[in-house]
């Protein structure tokens, strides 16, 4: 090889090094750009879904007075839902605007984030379960027994509260027939009604979402245990949930939720709403309130005899009741906004 | 002499399947691009159908409604307005676009085709109506707005409490591309817009598919059924003519399932 050769092998060699260099650094700058975009494609599909999935939450968890704004984790990301009320149709009807962002953010660039908003539209129910009777059950026959008192007047004044002392409603209500043992163990306006529909009957015009407050899964703070009453607000009537069969022997207030059989024991005593699956065939205790009873199906007793006293109380129902108001989502309102 | 030419045929012979591997792989690339492009769009517009939303149901056309917005009503103008709410306001809006308005009945969309000139009213006292009605307006007063012949638009016309849906109508057709007289294209278009092609190259064997029962998929769904479509099976094709060289064309395909997530 003659020596003034040697150069251009050199010069073509780190030509064609430089060549490689640029061809892998195009190919790396490709393939990376490619995988970011497909990576922020799927943050964004996951901020979707993250954002539909804390609306849907916020709607189902809500229980009593609505939370203005909640925050979830999911997934790999954040929901910050919030509500806007835009329309009271009546004192118990308010449409609300739910608005939900999800926020994923990548572990990779800790800088950036994928936002995703949509929004939907839901009814607040704020006291739901209709006062129809001092006590319903899904039995065949309810019998007040001699020293039983079944009562759908008001024994609330205004002095409990500014609604109290308020009409009349009836007294009991089931399927076949209502008795008593001597006249005025059962009072009311009417005293009695007969619903043959049956439980499906009964159950629909409750109003209220059994399938849902009797579920385990469903999220409650008083889960088969009471609350300390004595730490609470006066005005304070939360939501309690035993499972089971339930020998209620306590005293308290708010609403009572047996996914079970109710079964009172004559020491036991409540103020607001008490709601079960089932009646035991005697109902012992005390009730200022309502009780409803055979959610589950008809009642396991065909005839559910009352040994005590169940007593409508207007402001006891009322301050009970709040706590069962929920939100209603409106299907197909779910939209994306950004 | 020999050798040099055996190596220069052999140098010769390699760079041209080089070239030709280059070549469809370039293509395939390309075809690739393309079906994932067209299925995205495609899903971004099928996804957000609403309730009731599938208008078209045809094995190359199809013609689904889905929300620009989706508003509360308010308030109750005496007569034929009404005051609403959607995030945002009408400023918000992709104006355009809107093909109608819908107002929601127990468990069904009412549709109404109206363009946007004729549904905005305009008054500039919308938040304090709904104010006074009980909404809250803190922060958003910009989000309130007036609709108009809302209540001649619908029988019984509109309450307070109740939802309506300013819809887009969106047209997806494969059809012959303008691009390349070869091969399909795929084509988008707004309701009074003229259609758009956003992917050549779409394979004869491309089109759509509707699901009207848990494993049932049909190409064509008649006007009686469209209720019932609760997805869309895109079946992406993509072919090119085969490179210089090669005798196959080079072809490229999926099918995805895309769920109406409004329908259910």
């Amino acid at each position: 090889m003659k020596r003034d050769e040697r150069g251009f092998v050199v010069a073509f060699v780190v030509f064609m090094l430089f060549v490689i260099s640029m061809a892998a650094a195009t190919g790396y700058a490709l393939v990376a750009s490619e995988f970011t975009l497909a990576r922020y494609g799927g943050d964004g599909a996951e901020a979707l879904t993250v954002a539909r999935a804390g609306l849907e939450r916020y709607v189902a968890e809500q229980l009593g007075t609505l939370t203005d704004t909640a925050s979830y984790a999911l997934g790999d990301g954040v929901a910050v839902v919030t509500a806007r009320r835009l329309a009271k149709e009546d004192p118990v009807t308010a449409l609300y605007y739910i608005r939900s962002e999800g926020t994923v953010h990548d572990v990779f660039s800790p800088n950036t984030s994928v936002r995703r908003v949509v929004g939907g539209y839901a009814v607040y129910r704020r006291r739901p379960l209709p006062r129809h009777a001092a006590v319903v059950i899904g039995a065949e026959a309810i019998h007040a027994e001699s020293g039983g008192r079944i009562d759908g007047r008001d024994q609330s004044t205004l002095a409990d509260c500014p609604g109290g002392a308020g009409s009349p409603i009836a007294g009991a209500i089931a399927r076949l027939s209502v008795s008593e043992a001597s006249d005025d163990d059962v009072r009311g306006d009417p005293e009695s009604r007969i619903w043959p529909g049956g439980w499906a009957a009964i159950r629909d015009s409750i109003r209220i979402r059994w399938d849902v407050l009797s579920d385990p899964d469903f999220p409650l703070e008083f889960e088969n245990r009471l609350p300390d009453f004595g730490s609470l607000p006066a005005d304070s009537f939360p939501v309690v949930r035993y499972s089971g069969w339930v020998n209620a022997s306590w005293s308290g207030r708010g609403v009572l939720i047996v996914d079970g059989v109710f079964d009172p024991t004559p020491s036991f005593s409540w103020d607001g709403i008490v709601l079960a699956g089932h009646a035991d065939d005697h109902i012992q205790g005390h009730i200022d309130g309502m009780l409803i009873a055979g959610l589950d199906g008809p009642n396991m007793y065909s005839t559910v005899r009352v040994l005590t006293d169940v007593a409508y109380h207007s402001c006891a129902v009322d301050a009970a009741n709040e706590s069962l108001s929920y939100l209603e989502l409106i299907p197909s309102s779910i939209h994306e906004t950004n | 002499m020999v050798l040099g030419s055996l190596v220069i045929a052999l140098v010769s012979h390699a760079f041209l399947v080089q070239n030709r591997l280059y070549t469809t792989q370039a293509l395939r690339t390309d075809i690739q691009d393309n079906v994932r492009a067209a299925t995205e769009l495609v899903a971004r517009d099928v996804r957000e159908t609403a309730l009731g939303g599938v208008m078209v149901a045809g094995p190359r056309t199809l013609t689904v409604r889905s929300p620009v917005a989706v508003a509360g009503v308010c308030f109750r103008q005496g007569s034929p307005d009404a005051d609403v709410m959607s995030e945002g306001g009408a400023a918000a809006l992709d104006a355009d676009a809107i093909a109608g308005v819908a107002a929601w009945r127990d468990t069904a969309w009412v549709y109404r085709g109206v363009p946007w000139s004729a549904l905005r009213g305009n008054d500039a006292s919308s938040a304090a109506n709904c104010a006074a009605t009980g909404a809250d307006t803190v922060g958003a007063r910009e989000s309130f707005y007036r609709l108009s012949d809302l209540n001649t638009l619908f029988p019984g016309g509109v309450r307070v409490g109740d939802v309506v849906m300013l819809f887009r109508e969106t047209t997806l057709t494969i059809r012959a591309s303008q691009l390349d007289s070869t091969a399909l294209g795929l084509f988008r278009a707004d309701y009074g817009r003229a259609a758009m092609e956003f992917a050549t190259g779409v394979d004869t064997t491309a089109r759509f598919q509707y699901r009207i029962g848990p494993d049932t998929y049909v190409d064509t769904v008649t006007a009686s059924g469209l209720a019932r479509v609760d997805a869309v099976r895109f079946v992406a094709g993509a072919r090119r003519p085969p490179p210089t060289g090669a005798a196959d064309p080079v072809t490229f395909g999926w099918t995805v399932n895309l769920a109406l997530r409004n329908v259910r």
